[in-house]
């Protein structure tokens, strides 16, 4: 329950952060430090138990138990040695980041600072292998956003540390996907414990590589290094805490974590040592070289974890003895040197070495807190950074691998020291001893130390490193246990400061001895800083590859860019044929046909469509093209006659009809003619069309009208009537069986004249092509609209109302005979057309019927009788009742129906729309103009594309209202 | 057979106009295609049936199958709209033309 507790407590601090924010501003440090501190004392309490009696804490609760993922947390040795150092280093930089901010609300800092304490604590303490993936991403997110906090010049910084870190922790879902998968089992314990996969030299080598990759992008090792320093670009106290003790300790605790299993795979050991003591050299180098103190730090951390991930490949308890001591160390004496780096930048405002200067004078406390810190950095005695850094000498010394491997690594770990030796006296010696170099009555001069409340903390780490130090055999039980967690093995760790004269001890005053040298030949490092040594930076590199690879996505995107629509629709076109051709050269063995699959008349039908067709191909005139593929799509229709379809074949002649009105409401805003093609793209165009026909109609044939009636086909032929009360089966399907299906459909028609509206409020309707406009004088026999079109209004005045009753007739009887909402909402459409083609103008014509709310009516009542379904048990389940007649007979009734006259409803809509949105002279929004004038008049004199109009003519725009050409 | 044949006619016809310039004639191309699809679904369902499947007095032997019927009514009515969606994008904006002038 300690476990739950701490993660619990962690996350209503993070929850609480606006709260404290609100009344303490920045002071919202206080109170998280003293949680923290709480929960280390806490954690500091389970050492007993869990270091003593080496009985690691557990909670466990099912948290994705279909897939096996639980919810669960385990504390042993290396778990708490983690978590008191996020805790109690957390509590630390939160005291101290109080004083490092000016006065004012700091919510977003505090926020992602308790949530990254919490990320970092579960990712410690998670034994699900999932739990600590999900954590390990958070802290991925936590960081991002916490170098994102320091304004535009750091989001690049920011940018360039996620993708890196989430490349690792992408690699880390590999190993705990394959891990998974492998062993069966989400659980960390179990899966480390488990020797079954870590025989099988391939498949642990991958993990192990995936391992090493999450590692190296966390913790920052050659050649992923250069995100630590890039990430500087964050404000101090999350340089200290993320960048010193706790994201990059991610990437150590992993490392220490799969010990276990990997401890013994010379790849692992080889990779980690030679990587871990290149990035520890290279680290050391490149610290010594800077001017800016922050980037210092940064290096040398980056240098120290190179020299822990390298002690922790070489995987003997006495290894990991080092490792966990030497994770005490740089967390003690790197948090402190950061906040040593705030302190110096707050108050002279410069962290340039080459203006410091001789700050000890006025900088007592902070220079102390830094001399020490840098001692126990250096390997110096006898602060704790001289006791694991001989411990990790003497480790190098026995690393796995050839004879030579140990001591090679021992002579590069020792070069490591001294450059390290020679950054850490350039940190001191240059901020706090000699003269300023700043000029008098300059800020960095008149510097003085800071308020207690700010330099406390950093004490309070630095002088915890002279304690342990002085007694370190206080630290033996944790070490043993970590030691014994990582390897299974003992390690009966006895740390002393004085280890009598042995090869560590050599190889400790060699680094000193040389480190001085260093330090006075390089007068301190000045003669090497700011230096190229080598001629690019991580940072150029990553930019170089980060911009290739969006390059290469652009090149890829580029083969298909074109604003043309035949490309978008050529190209799969010609992908299907290549796939019928494929089909064909390899053939398939198919069953003859079932039946009789050709009548006598058929082939009139054929000569029909293909006379039509081959027309509308040919054709250069827009309206030519709409009336031939309207000859086609009657010619559907019959077809559909001919195949027994009878309400699908009337739905297609309605369409047609309705089709067509629509398109020539459309094209006489359009020239006459189609835009011109060059004939080689005709006949290229034209072999493709072939060639997908051909293949169309081979498969048509070889495909289909091969089987007897399908099963389900049968079960609806039998049972329709029982089922639905319907003998109709077509529309018992549509409102009955697969009403849902339907149901989308209907919302897809309304939709569709939503959308309808929603362009042509945005962009208006073209106006009449020129080539369309007529000009006719008043005398002439064609110009009365009124008298033109007395025959078609006297014949709708009297066919409307019957097509509106026809209509309604059609809906009723659709359950049983052919009908149905779609067909007769189509007839009901087909009235409001013959209202319109009858009307003089287009104004008269206007229907002012509410039609976007008849859509809406539609979809509502459909959607409500689906409701109803629910009743009897599931949406859209039709409900039945016999309503007596007063004759005597019953009148069966269905929800099916209700369903039925929202289709209705919904298919009048959209036409209604088509009708006046398209019949428009311009899109003119409905209701602005008044019905009384004509919008031709209202907007005929900015026209520009028409001709002048006389006052005694007027423009009849080939428009279906009557006396035009 | 002669189905098949309607089919191919079509979908050449169709493909054909999709692939030339101008809204206008992509939109017959589509309905061209779109009754040719159609006229394939009711092909699946089987040629030689070509009774109404109206079942008040019983069924027959070669009574058609409804649910092609069903899945064909419902698409003809989503491909107008479709089509008059279109249509609109065509006389709305500027000209229907699809590619830069040649």
């Amino acid at each position: 329950m300690v476990l739950l507790l701490l993660l619990i407590v962690l996350a209503v601090t993070v929850a609480s952060t606006p709260l404290l924010n609100r009344y303490l501003g920045r002071d919202s440090g206080w109170p998280i430090a003293a949680v923290f501190l709480a929960l280390t004392v806490l954690v500091a309490l389970q050492a007993p138990q869990v270091l003593g009696a080496g009985t690691p804490l557990e909670f466990s609760r099912p948290w994705m138990p279909q897939i096996g993922v639980e919810f669960s947390l385990r504390m042993d040795g290396i778990g708490w040695l983690f978590t008191m150092l996020v805790t109690g280093i957390g509590s630390l930089i939160m005291a101290y980041s109080t004083r490092y901010f000016p006065s004012g609300p700091r919510l977003g800092f505090y926020f992602l600072m308790s949530l990254f304490a919490f990320a970092m604590t579960g990712l410690v303490l998670a034994d699900d292998i999932v739990l600590l993936f999900v954590f390990w991403e958070l802290t991925t997110i936590a960081s991002f956003y916490l170098i994102g906090l320091s304004g535009p010049s750091a989001s690049r910084p920011a940018i360039r540390t996620f993708l890196l870190t989430a490349m690792g922790g992408l690699a880390l879902l590999g190993a705990v996907v394959l891990l998974v998968v492998r062993t069966g089992t989400t659980s960390l314990s179990e899966i480390l414990a488990d020797t079954s996969w870590t025989g099988d030299t391939v498949f642990v080598s991958v993990v192990a590589l995936l391992v090493i990759v999450a590692v190296f992008t966390k913790s920052a090792q050659f050649p992923f290094h250069y995100w630590l320093p890039d990430a500087m670009a964050a404000s101090t106290p999350v340089s200290a805490y993320l960048h010193a003790a706790a994201m990059v300790k991610a990437g150590i605790y992993l490392a220490m974590r799969f010990t276990p299993a990997f401890g013994d795979v010379l790849l692992w050991n080889v990779v980690l040592i030679t990587a871990g003591l290149i990035t520890a050299l290279m680290g050391a180098i490149f610290a010594l070289q800077q001017t800016d103190l922050k980037r210092l730090a940064a290096f040398s951390t980056v240098s120290q974890l190179g020299l822990l991930v390298a002690v922790i490949g070489v995987g003997t308890p006495a290894a990991l003895v080092a490792a966990a001591v030497h994770t005490v160390a740089h967390a003690l004496f790197k948090s402190a040197l950061f906040m040593v780096v705030g302190l110096v930048d707050i108050r002279t405002g410069t962290r340039d070495l080459r203006r410091l200067g001789g700050l000890r004078h006025r900088m007592p406390v902070t220079a102390t807190v830094a001399t020490l810190s840098a001692l126990s950095m250096a390997g110096i005695p006898p602060l704790l950074g001289f006791i694991s850094k001989e411990n990790l000498f003497e480790s190098f010394l026995h690393a796995p691998g050839p004879g030579w491997f140990g001591p090679l690594a021992g002579v590069v770990a020792v070069g490591a020291s001294v450059f390290t030796f020679a950054y850490s006296f350039r940190f001191v010696y240059r901020t706090f001893f000699g003269t300023s170099r700043s000029e008098e009555g300059s800020r960095e001069a008149a510097a003085t130390e800071a308020g207690s409340g700010f330099w406390l903390p950093a004490v309070i780490a630095s002088f915890g490193g002279l304690l342990l130090g002085l007694t370190v055999p206080a630290l033996d039980p944790m070490v043993d246990e970590v030691a014994f967690n990582a390897t299974h093995q003992a390690a009966d760790a006895h740390l002393l400061l004085w280890h009598g004269f042995n090869a560590a001890l050599f190889m400790s005053m060699a680094a000193i001895g040389i480190g001085a040298l260093v330090s006075w030949r390089l007068r301190v490092g000045d003669t090497v800083a700011g230096r190229d040594l080598i001629p690019f930076t991580g940072v150029n590199v990553f930019e170089a590859i980060h911009s290739g690879i969006i390059r290469l996505g652009r090149r890829t995107g580029d083969l298909t860019r074109s604003d043309s629509p035949a490309f978008h629709l050529g190209a799969p076109t010609v992908l299907i044929v290549a796939l019928a051709a494929v089909v064909a050269v390899f053939g398939l063995d198919l069953p003859s046909p079932a039946g009789q699959t050709t009548m006598g008349l058929d082939w009139v039908l054929v000569g029909l469509m293909a006379v039509a067709v081959l027309a509308a191909t040919i054709t250069r005139s827009r309206m030519a093209g709409l009336t031939l593929v309207g000859v086609a799509g009657f010619t559907v229709a019959l077809w559909l006659f001919f195949l027994g379809a009878f309400d699908v074949a009337l739905t297609q002649f309605l369409v047609e009809i309705l089709t067509v009105v629509v398109a020539v409401l459309v094209l006489r805003r359009l020239p006459r003619r189609f835009h011109p093609v060059k004939a080689g793209r005709k006949a290229l165009t034209a072999v493709i069309a072939i060639a997908a026909g051909l293949s169309a109609g081979v498969a048509a044939y070889a495909m289909t009208g091969r089987r007897e009636l399908s099963a389900v086909a049968e079960y609806m032929l039998e049972h329709a009537p029982a089922d639905t009360g319907g003998t109709n089966v077509v529309n018992t399907i549509l409102v009955d069986y697969r009403a849902l299906d339907t149901f989308g459909e209907l919302v897809v028609l309304g939709v569709a004249g939503l959308i309808i509206i929603a362009v042509l409020r945005s962009s208006d309707l073209l106006p009449v092509h020129a080539s369309r406009q007529v000009v006719v004088s008043t005398d002439n026999a064609a110009y009365p609209a009124a008298d033109n079109t007395v025959l078609m209004r006297t014949v709708g005045r009297y066919l409307m109302p019957l097509l509106v009753v026809w209509s309604l007739y059609l809906l009723f009887r659709g359950h049983n005979e052919p009908g149905g909402g779609f067909i007769a909402g189509l007839v009901g459409g087909s009235a409001f057309a013959l209202l319109y083609l009858a009307a003089p103008s287009d104004a008269r014509a206007r229907i002012r019927l509410a039609y976007p709310a008849i859509i809406g009516a539609g979809v509502v009542v459909a959607a409500f009788s689906g409701f109803l379904g629910f009743v009897d048990g599931s949406f859209l389940k039709p409900l039945h009742a016999e309503i007596p007649l007063a004759w005597g007979d019953y009148f069966h009734f269905t929800t099916a129906f209700v369903f039925d006259v929202g289709v209705y409803l919904a298919v009048i809509g959209v036409l209604l729309t088509a009708l006046n949105e398209l019949g428009l002279e311009r899109g003119t929004p409905p209701g602005r103009s008044g019905t009384t004038t004509a919008p031709s008049k209202d907007e005929g004199d900015d026209e520009e594309s028409a001709p002048a109009v006389e006052s005694d003519a007027t423009v009849l725009n080939g428009s279906t209202s009557g006396g035009k050409r | 057979m002669t189905l098949a044949i309607t089919i191919g006619i079509m979908v050449a016809g169709g493909v054909y106009l999709m692939l030339q310039r101008g809204m206008v004639r992509i939109v017959l191309g589509l309905l061209l295609v779109g009754h040719a699809v159609n006229l394939l679904i009711m092909s699946a369902g089987g040629v030689f049936r070509r009774d109404q499947p109206l079942v008040g007095s019983g069924t027959t032997p070669f009574m058609a199958d409804p649910l092609p019927q069903a899945f064909v009514l419902t698409a003809i009515v989503i491909a107008f709209s479709i089509a008059i969606y279109m249509l609109t994008l065509a006389a709305s904006g500027s000209d229907d033309d699809t590619e830069d002038a040649s």
